[in-house]
Order: C-alpha cells, then structure tokens, then sequence
C-alpha cells in the first residue's frame, strides 16, 4: 500500500496556546503539514435551548454567556433584534453609549486576539504588553457598566446607566493612552524580523478562497473582502467608520488589520463621546410576537441571532449563528493548507481568532 | 561578559533602591464596581420585588429572622446584575453606586403579569382559583370547583373552563401555576426597563 501521510499529528483539545478546548488533526508529510480537520465538541452549553420559553430579562444573561469575551455584542444583538420585532425606539444618548460600549469590547476583544497570536509566535514580550494595555479598555467597561465582562448593560429601548461626564472624559484620556502605547507596539510587530519570518506569507488565505466560503470579520477583511455589518448601520457611518481591509492575505495582515481596525475604534468612541447629547436613555416598550433575523458586526465578524417571541415576550425559537463556526471552517480547511512546518498550525489557526465557546454556544 | 557584569549591574544604587522598594500596589476594588447585593438597613416590605425580577434560579429570597424581613443572597447562584438592587422600591439592597446611580437618574423597572390559559390542557377543576392568595382574600368563600358568586375575583371558573377576571389583581405568586394537573395556566412577568423625568 502507498503511504500517503508520514505522521497524522494531534494538536489539542489541551495546548498551551489556546485558550479554549479544541483538537486540530493534522495530517503530515515530513516535516510539511497536507491538510489539517479540527474537532470541536468540548464545551458545547446548550445555551440557545435554555433560552426557550423565558422573557428577555433572562435571555439577555444567557446571551453574553455564549461568550466570555465579546460579551457585550451577544447582548446587544438579541436586544436590537427584539427592538425590530417589537418596533420599540431607542433614545439617541442610548444608541450612542451603545455604540461607545461596543468599540470599547471590539478593542479589548481584538487586544486580546492579537496577544493570543504573539503569544503562539513566541514572542510573548509584545503579547503581554498588548495584554497590559487591554486592562485599560476593561477599566474603562467597568468604569461604564459597573463589571469588567457580562455587563448586561443594553436593555430593550435604551441601555441599564447613564454615563457621566467626569467618566466621559476619564474613558477620552484612556482612548489617548490606549492610541500613544498602541503606536509603539505596533511599531515592534511592523518591524520585528522574527515577527515578519514567523506571519509573512503564512496561512494565506486567497481571495477566491475567501470568497467561495463564508468567511467574515477581519479574517475575510484582511483577504481583501469588503464584509463588515456596520457599513448599513446609519450611526456608525455618521461617526465616521471606513471599510479597511488588506490584500496581503496572510497571518501578517489579519494581525494588522486589527491593529488598523483598533486605532479606527477609537475614533469612533471619540466622535461617539462627542456626539452625547444631555437626555433620557430608558425608553422602555412592549414586547410583540414576531420572527427576525438581524445581524451585527461583532469584533470576529457577523453575528446573527434568528428569534422568534411570543405576544409575552418570551422565546419560542432561537438560533446563534456566530461568526467563529465559519472562521474556523475556513481556517481549517483554507488557510492550514500545505503548511510548510507544523509550527505554523496553531500560528495560523489563532491568527484566524477562533473562538471555541461562540463556535459551541 | 563576566560575573563582574552583573555584580556591576547589581550593585547600582538605584537598581538596589528599587529591588527593595517597589512594590505592586494592592488590589482594590473601585467604588463603582457591582459586587454582590449589601444590606442597607433600609426596612424590607417583603413585597418580594427583588426575588421576581431575579433571572438566575435560587439566587436570592426573602426570609424572616426574628420577626423582621430580609433579602438574603446566595452567591454561588447570583450572577451580580444588579437588578434586585434597581427593582427593590424601598432601597434594601446596594451594589456599588447602582443604588446611587438609580437614584439619580430615575431607572426603574416597570412590571406586570400576564395570566395565559390554555383552554385546551384546562378541565376546570378549580384547584388554580382555590389556591390564589389574591381570590381567598376577597371570596373567602370560594367553592371547591372553583366557583365564586363575586366578579371582583382574579380568576373563576365559568362554563367549566378558568377565565381570568382582572389580570391586574395577579401578584406573581404563581401559586396557580404549581398546583394545575394539566400545566394549563402561565403566569407571565413583562418588565419594562423606564426612566422617570428628572
């Protein structure tokens, strides 16, 4: 019998470098790594079930428990989505803080992504000053929201507290220090040879790839894909948001994708601050029986919640379709493709920032 | 590069001054951080505001203890959101500055319940109307099938089904709830989250 494959190499459910349990089979030949499938399954919760047949001031807190992370964009979603059906309308403050709120957690969360990849590099100097420097955007979320993660801070027809002035400006000084340090360490990732031999034209991902799978969020951006939720949404576009994507389709790019998509971020809470009209930020409303499907841009990409509630508000059917199940699809069978070393693998899957817990919900 | 390099390096100064005296300043928790609900020594009502709006299971209840009221908090089961904090009307409970906060911008939660009955599951044997603490205060003298001569009732049984009267009268109790054979009757709680004019 020909043998086709030297070595099939596991990697995971328990690695060092991830933060979550997954398994990557990887099937090599010398040193080379031909195809790669990766097992999911470990920490499946069942989250989307639970929710069935309780009001929204349930659901909302087991929404953000899909996942740690970006937190505050599973809240907003199912929130929003019960807006629409129920043609409830947010006060403008409201909208605003929401849009402040959510910048602050694509930060945090893209900090975060960006530390777990030069974490998995080696060069964990840079991940643990990125990681530093995210407990400034969480300070500033907890400053806001009163807890670091799982805020639950959006409410159907406004948000849970106003913000005052003096915090206002406290999280405008933190955007600043955010800006000067995220300058230096971007510098260090632009410039560091041994960054560049370890993502440059690694994992690339080809633009037909990208376009022949479903692939979203700064991963599909960072292949040249115009994908992002926010270009219809009417108020980031008043703040001043842009499509940025890159063409180098490599690990090298989705990192700085999310650096550039950072610096972007924090333009928009500028403005966003700016814009804070003294006014109420409670509409309340009630709930209609209806179905939706919305989808927003959380900081892995798309995120849609299909939902539909009865006359009481309550769940009747829903379903979280989050952006890491296409991402780690992609990853898997796109971009650790034909790898030169194994090395690359876990490199190439962290540079796709696959979140195992939204994937499993 | 010798061992006199580093004994060099080490023997500075301020890199002694520092070795010794720098420390990592202690972990503090701010002001505005929303830990577990506190007592505030406000009187408890017992209206039980806080145990309805609660969303996790078994998080908190109401218990007597020498004749006074009091919430009382069971941590491994509270996920610290704050909400008992805001919906309590008589400010029992705090969580760091919510109940500050709350006051100073007017959030309040508003609620009502909703009884639902589903005629097909419902036989109408009564035990729901019966056992309603809201219906043995105004008709004592329920019947046993659930029949009651007054109309002012929260629920009565009329043509062999259970009709709701005055939805408005419902506490949230869910008394009614338990004690249906069939799983017919729902208590539904709407909360609105308000903000009242300042």
């Amino acid at each position: 019998m020909k043998k086709v494959v030297d070595v099939s190499l596991p990697v995971g459910p328990i690695h060092p470098c991830f933060k979550e349990p997954c398994r990557i089979k990887c099937e090599t030949r010398g040193e080379r790594v031909v195809t790669t499938e990766v097992e999911l399954g470990y920490v499946k919760k069942g989250i989307e079930k639970i929710m069935i047949g309780r009001p929204w001031q349930e659901t909302i807190f087991l929404a953000e428990r899909v996942c740690g992370i970006c937190s505050v964009v599973h809240n907003t979603v199912i929130v929003e989505a019960l807006e629409k059906i129920s043609g409830i309308t947010v006060p403008r403050r409201a909208e605003l803080l929401r849009l402040i709120l959510n910048e602050l957690d694509r930060i945090q969360s893209h900090l975060l992504a960006n530390y777990s990849y030069c974490y998995t590099i080696e060069h964990e100097t840079l991940g643990m000053y990125l990681l530093n420097l995210r407990e400034t955007a969480m300070d500033s979320i907890e400053m806001m929201t009163g807890t670091r993660i799982m805020a639950a801070y959006v409410v159907p027809g406004g948000v849970r507290e106003d913000l005052s002035a003096d915090n206002a400006a406290k999280i405008l000084e933190a955007t600043y220090h955010i800006e000067t340090e995220l300058k230096r360490f971007v510098k260090m990732f632009e410039t560091g040879p041994m960054i560049g031999l370890r993502s440059k034209g690694i994992g690339v991902l080809s633009m037909e790839d990208a376009l022949a799978s479903g692939v979203v969020g700064p991963t599909a951006r960072a292949s040249g894909l115009s994908r992002d939720a926010r270009k219809d949404d009417p108020l980031y576009i008043e703040m001043g948001w842009h499509m940025i994507t890159r063409t180098e389709s490599d690990n090298y790019a989705r990192i700085m994708l999310r650096f550039d998509e950072l610096f972007q971020s924090l333009t928009l809470i500028r403005n966003g601050i700016a814009a804070l009209e003294p006014g109420k930020i409670r509409n309340g409303g009630e709930m209609k029986a209806g179905r939706i499907k919305h989808t927003i841009e959380a900081p892995r990409g798309d995120l849609t919640y299909e939902i539909e509630i009865d006359s009481a508000g309550q769940v009747v059917y829903v379903s979280i379709q989050t952006p890491s199940i296409p991402n780690i699809e992609v990853a898997t069978h796109a971009m650790m493709k034909n790898l030169a070393s194994a090395a690359d693998v876990t490199s190439t899957f962290i540079s796709a920032d696959p979140c195992i817990a939204c994937a499993e919900r | 590069m010798t061992v006199f390099t580093y004994l060099r390096e080490f023997c500075r100064l301020s890199w002694l001054k520092a070795f010794f005296t720098v420390k990592t300043p202690p972990l503090t928790k701010p002001s505005y951080f929303r830990d577990f609900p506190e007592l505030t020594g406000n009187e408890c009502t017992h209206c039980l505001s806080c145990k309805m709006i609660c969303p996790c299971p078994g998080a908190i209840d109401v218990v007597q203890t020498d004749g006074v009221w009091n919430p009382q908090i069971t941590q491994g089961h509270c996920v610290r959101c704050g909400y008992c904090v805001e919906a309590c009307p008589e400010g029992v409970l705090t969580s760091g500055d919510l109940l500050a906060r709350k006051k100073e911008q007017g959030l309040v939660f508003a609620h009502e319940y909703i009884i639902t009955i589903d005629t097909k599951k419902c036989m109408g044997c009564g035990n729901c109307t019966t056992a309603c603490p809201v219906n043995r205060e105004i008709d004592p003298h329920m019947g046993a099938g659930g029949t009651s001569l007054s109309s002012d009732v929260l629920i009565r049984v009329e043509h062999g089904k259970n009709t709701v009267k005055h939805n408005e009268l419902c506490k949230g109790c869910k008394v009614c709830m338990d004690t249906c054979p069939n799983g017919a009757i729902h208590v539904i709680r709407n909360v609105a989250a308000l903000q009242e004019d300042r």
